[in-house]
């Protein structure tokens, strides 16, 4: 009876065994499959896990600062601060009311002003106010509310508020140089970043030192010294901006370049803005620095080196004498001056420049082409071309440090033109081409010289984190561009120009007798864009020099389309030259005659 | 009558069968059981330790919450165990209607208290700061409530008989089927019980033929029951496709099985588990085997595998030797219970089983399992320290045993028990 409705415990245990067989069973298998995950697909799982664990973190590296020239010493113009930017976890905070307060003490501003963010859905993260100082920040943390925190952050700070703001440029967002030398220097500037290599928890912070970590360390950026002087460009900043009043232009730029080596020692713009607030800045022309990346039709100041590249070609000297017809038919076109001075008569080399003769110009180009003739050819285009562009360099960027330079414009020597020969009379009076103001003072450097083109600079020196300071040394760019004596013989026509102006009522022109000033002035008209020119609309411009035994700055300024009672480049350009001069004379930046 | 070493107590212990009486034997418990118990909670307390600076990151509370908290859940499971060493069997399969009583009660005061919103699911029985799942008590007491309706059948000869016995199974199989799969949307739990009852009833003889009937049956209601759950069918498709979808329903499956196979040949080390830092999900609990084999590697891994099955055979081995067919299928139910919450734990770490939230018996962190564990093994050592004088295997296995074998009894004079025909012991 037992036996047939009861289990034998014999036949109990066969079930037991049989149970525990499939237990071992699967055991077994998880062992097998144990042996395939971690033995033979080591590598897949290793290289997952790796994928998810190891990350890659940038350690930024400290940009350099920008220091220049102030007297003897030298000052930091741009300088790093670590200011903190506060933000909210909004559904951390649990009492918007008492946190907006709290907040309002530390930071100020109304408690309401930063409900709005306090109370924002949909996000964890809500600026509530950015730069914060590191007390701010400091009393934030104290508050340990779990719905506040601080992010801090490298910002530039300018003491000189704005200095040389278009020339230096900012370093937006993303810690990226832009305009001016932050732009054109940001790989020197930023450094290189660390790297740092790590396994890391799910949220990415790393974990104690693991073999697969690695660590870059970070290269700082290095420390730039300009060769702008701290006190000229303030006082060229305050010039302008008067004159931009005074002249009612639409923008004024200047620049002081030392011909001897290409140093820039002031280059400035206005308006202007300030780079600590370029956040604030609606109109993103502000940021233009005009010296470098505006080129326009300069006008009359071309005829420097008009007459520089015909005396250095022998085709005119400096003595000569010629007769002006006060008109040139060329292609059709009649070219004229401006100042009907006269009419036809007898001039000079002198005069040309003196009454601005577009007709002298243009003679000039003549004699490019076949000397003692009046005809503009093949050979004096090609001449006039390779001058611009082999010698003088215009039509491409000089190679400042500076963001967004333009190339300016030659027209090409295309003797298939019909009108070539009106383009390139044109050229010779400064139309047709278009020329940034640091271009031009580079090139009439270049001959002040005697002769060699040095790629114009901001850099004097740059020195890298561990102290190691490297000059920067004069690039020549060219080294025969004139013959030694066509500076000697274009310093007293251009001094001439100054006198001429003095003796015709510019009483500003007047200058101490053991100095030695030399100019010139343009009057440009201004391209339409659609072709043709703007009547009665004019860009004023000037270039000259200011030294004692000999050329010590050069100076190119324009004035763009200003509103003034007379010539552009003599109501304009002139009095901001007059002034820069007058300033660096009486400032002591000038060495007198000895 | 009883032989002088029996003591009124030892009687107490014991089935109520006279003919079992007569045959028991008492002896050294098995120590193994108590060696390795403790080697498990030893090496899951260490792994607790060794990541609790990574759950305190992810969790948010000191370092030592966890080690605390598993210590204190260790100290709570040794008084279980020697509460269940102590007190008689008997005792337990006398009140196995209190028992069943409690379970159902926990169960129901688990549905209806409001839920955890971190856990929103209602098995949890909250009473201040404790808490406990309600299904371990329920396992418990249905485990004995079994042991007691197969032995009561057998010896009513009516194991075989589908209506008295196969009937009742299945009835209570389908009343948890629907409380704890579907109201506490528990199904590992379910299928942990499921196994357990029908390995149990299998081992009490039930004919294969019902069985297979039975377990058709189950797997039948086990696929609706997939089908219906959305969240179901995505674990198992987590299954079928295990990096397939990574970064969603297959997060965890993919974490684990990055832990396990990262961990090489030879591990990571104690400290070095990189998993536990927020990747893998329930590192402490159900997730603890694959940081356990990213830390210690494959050798680490087969050792675990090899301590656990060890203690799987120790376990059989009483059950085998068990005096009397409650106390052998008592056992049986708790190898059942625990080996089956292992494979399910460990197949899902390894990518062999779908992920269920099931804990790794004895080295999980978690205070409930480890506690009804304890008490469960409690139960097996104190069986262990019994015998029947003639087990029906004797001729094989009681060879060589120092302490339990023929002539041992001999000596010690308790030959006069020795019953010749072990069928007499379940005679109606």
């Amino acid at each position: 009876m037992f036996n047939s409705s009861g289990p034998s415990p014999a036949k109990s245990v066969g079930r037991i065994r049989i149970w525990f067989g499939i237990i071992a069973a699967t055991i077994a298998i998880f062992g097998l499959r144990l042996f395939d995950v971690q033995i033979i697909q080591y590598g897949h799982y290793k290289q997952a896990a790796l994928n998810d664990q190891l990350k890659q973190y940038q350690i930024p590296a400290t940009r350099g600062i920008i220091e220049a020239e102030d007297g003897n010493s030298v000052v930091p113009i741009v300088l790093n601060q670590k200011l903190y930017t506060l933000f909210a976890d909004p559904p951390f905070i649990k009492h918007p009311d008492v946190v907006a307060s709290q907040i309002s003490k530390i930071v100020g501003g109304s408690p309401q002003s930063y409900l709005p963010a306090l109370t924002m859905k949909g996000t964890q993260y809500a600026v509530l106010a950015k730069k914060l100082t590191q007390t701010q920040s400091d009393a934030i943390t104290k508050l340990k509310d779990p719905g506040l925190g601080t992010q801090g952050q490298y910002y530039r700070v300018y003491p000189d508020g704005d200095l040389a703001a278009q020339l230096l440029g900012f370093v937006n967002q993303n810690g990226v140089g832009v305009y001016g030398v932050e732009q054109a220097l940001n790989p020197q500037l930023a450094g290189k970043p660390g790297l740092l290599k790590a396994i890391t928890d799910v949220n990415g912070v790393p974990l104690a030192a693991s073999k697969q970590n690695t660590q870059i360390p970070p290269t700082p950026g290095k420390n730039v010294v300009l060769t702008i002087n701290v006190g000229i460009q303030e006082q060229l900043q305050q010039i302008l901006a008067n004159e931009y009043k005074a002249t009612k232009s639409q923008d004024v730029s200047a620049v002081i370049i030392n011909p001897y080596n290409g140093h820039v020692k002031a280059m400035a713009n206005y308006p202007s803005y300030n780079p600590g607030n370029y956040a604030s800045v609606t109109n993103s022309k502000l940021f233009d620095n005009n010296v470098v990346d505006y080129p326009i039709e300069p006008g009359s100041v071309m005829k420097t080196l008009t007459t520089s590249a015909a005396l250095d070609s022998g085709s005119i000297t400096p003595n000569e004498t010629f007769f002006d017809p006060a008109h040139w038919v060329i292609n059709g076109f009649n070219i004229t001056d401006i100042k009907q001075d006269g009419g036809a008569r007898q001039q000079n080399i002198a005069s040309i420049l003196a009454l601005s003769l577009n007709t002298g110009a243009t003679w000039m180009l003549m004699q490019m082409s076949q000397k003692g003739n009046t005809i503009i050819n093949a050979n004096g285009i090609n001449t006039w071309h390779d001058y611009m562009v082999n010698h003088f360099r215009l039509g491409q960027p000089t190679g400042i440090e500076q963001g967004y330079e333009a190339a300016g414009y030659v027209p090409p020597a295309n003797m298939q033109d019909p009108s070539i020969d009106l383009r390139y009379a044109n050229t010779a009076f400064g139309q047709g081409v278009s020329v940034t103001a640091l271009q031009l003072g580079a090139a009439l450097s270049s001959v002040l010289n005697g002769g060699t083109y040095y790629q114009p600079t901001l850099v004097s020196q740059m020195i890298s984190s561990n102290g190691q300071t490297t000059v920067n040394q004069p690039k020549v760019l060219e080294r025969n561009v004139v013959k030694p004596n066509v500076g000697q013989e274009l310093v007293p026509l251009m001094q001439g120009v100054v006198k001429a102006y003095l003796h015709g009522g510019f009483s500003f022109m007047n200058f101490p007798s053991n100095y030695i000033v030399g100019g010139k002035t343009g009057t440009a008209q201004v391209a339409k864009p659609t072709g043709g020119y703007y009547k009665n609309v004019y860009n004023g411009s000037y270039v000259g020099f200011v030294g004692g035994n000999k050329p010590q700055y050069v100076i190119v300024v324009y004035a763009i389309k200003p509103n003034v009672p007379g010539y552009a480049g003599s109501y304009a350009g002139q009095p901001i030259f007059a002034d820069i001069a007058h300033m660096l004379i009486n400032d002591g930046y000038v060495l007198p005659k000895n | 009558m009883f032989p002088g070493a029996e003591s009124a107590r030892d009687r107490a212990r014991l089935s109520s069968q006279p003919a079992g009486l007569a045959n028991l034997r008492r002896h050294k418990p098995d120590y193994w059981i108590i060696v390795l118990c403790a080697i498990l909670l030893a090496v899951g307390l260490v792994v607790i330790y060794s990541i609790s600076p990574a759950l305190a990151i992810t969790s948010g509370v000191s370092g030592s919450y966890f080690v605390d908290r598993q210590a204190l859940a260790i100290g709570l499971s040794i008084i279980a165990f020697i509460a269940t060493t102590r007190i008689p069997l008997e005792r337990f399969r006398s009140s196995y209607k209190l028992l069943l009583a409690i379970g159902v009660l926990a169960t129901l005061v688990a549905i209806v208290l409001p839920v955890n919103p971190n856990y929103p699911a209602h098995r949890w029985v909250r009473l201040g700061s404790l808490s406990f799942e309600s299904v371990e008590l329920l396992k418990f007491a249905l485990l004995i409530w079994l042991a007691n309706f197969l032995t009561i059948k057998i010896k009513q000869g009516a194991i075989a008989n589908f209506r008295k016995t196969a009937v009742p199974i299945l009835a209570a199989m389908g009343v948890i089927g629907v409380v704890v799969a579907f109201i506490q949307s528990d199904l590992g739990s379910t299928g942990v019980i499921v196994a357990m009852m029908g390995i149990m009833a299998f081992v009490a003889g039930l004919p294969i033929k019902r069985i297979l009937i039975i377990g058709g049956l189950i797997v039948l209601v086990g696929v609706l029951a997939v089908i219906a759950t959305p969240y179901r069918l995505a674990r198992i498709e987590t299954y079928l496709h295990p990096t397939a979808n990574c970064q969603s329903t297959g997060y965890q499956a993919c974490q684990s099985i990055i832990a396990v196979g990262s961990g090489g040949i030879t591990g990571l080390g104690l400290g070095s588990s990189v998993q536990a830092y927020g990747y893998l999900p329930e590192a402490d609990n159900d997730s603890i085997f694959a940081i356990y084999a990213e830390k210690f590697g494959f050798i680490g891994s087969i050792i675990l595998l090899a301590v656990f099955a060890a203690l799987f055979y120790r376990i059989t081995r009483v059950s085998e030797r068990a005096p009397d067919d409650f106390s052998r299928l008592v056992v049986v139910g708790v190898l059942t219970w625990i080996s089956v919450e292992t494979i399910i734990n460990i197949g899902a770490m390894v990518g062999l089983l779908p992920l269920k939230g099931i804990t790794l018996p004895f080295i999980s962190y978690g205070g409930t399992s480890l506690v009804f564990f304890a008490a469960a093994m409690g139960l097996v050592y104190q069986i262990s320290g019994y015998s029947s004088h003639v087990s029906p295997t004797s001729s094989r296995n009681l060879k060589g045993r120092s302490n339990d074998n023929d002539y041992s009894s001999h000596r010690r004079g308790l030959g006069g028990s020795y019953h010749p025909n072990p069928g007499n012991r379940s005679r109606a």
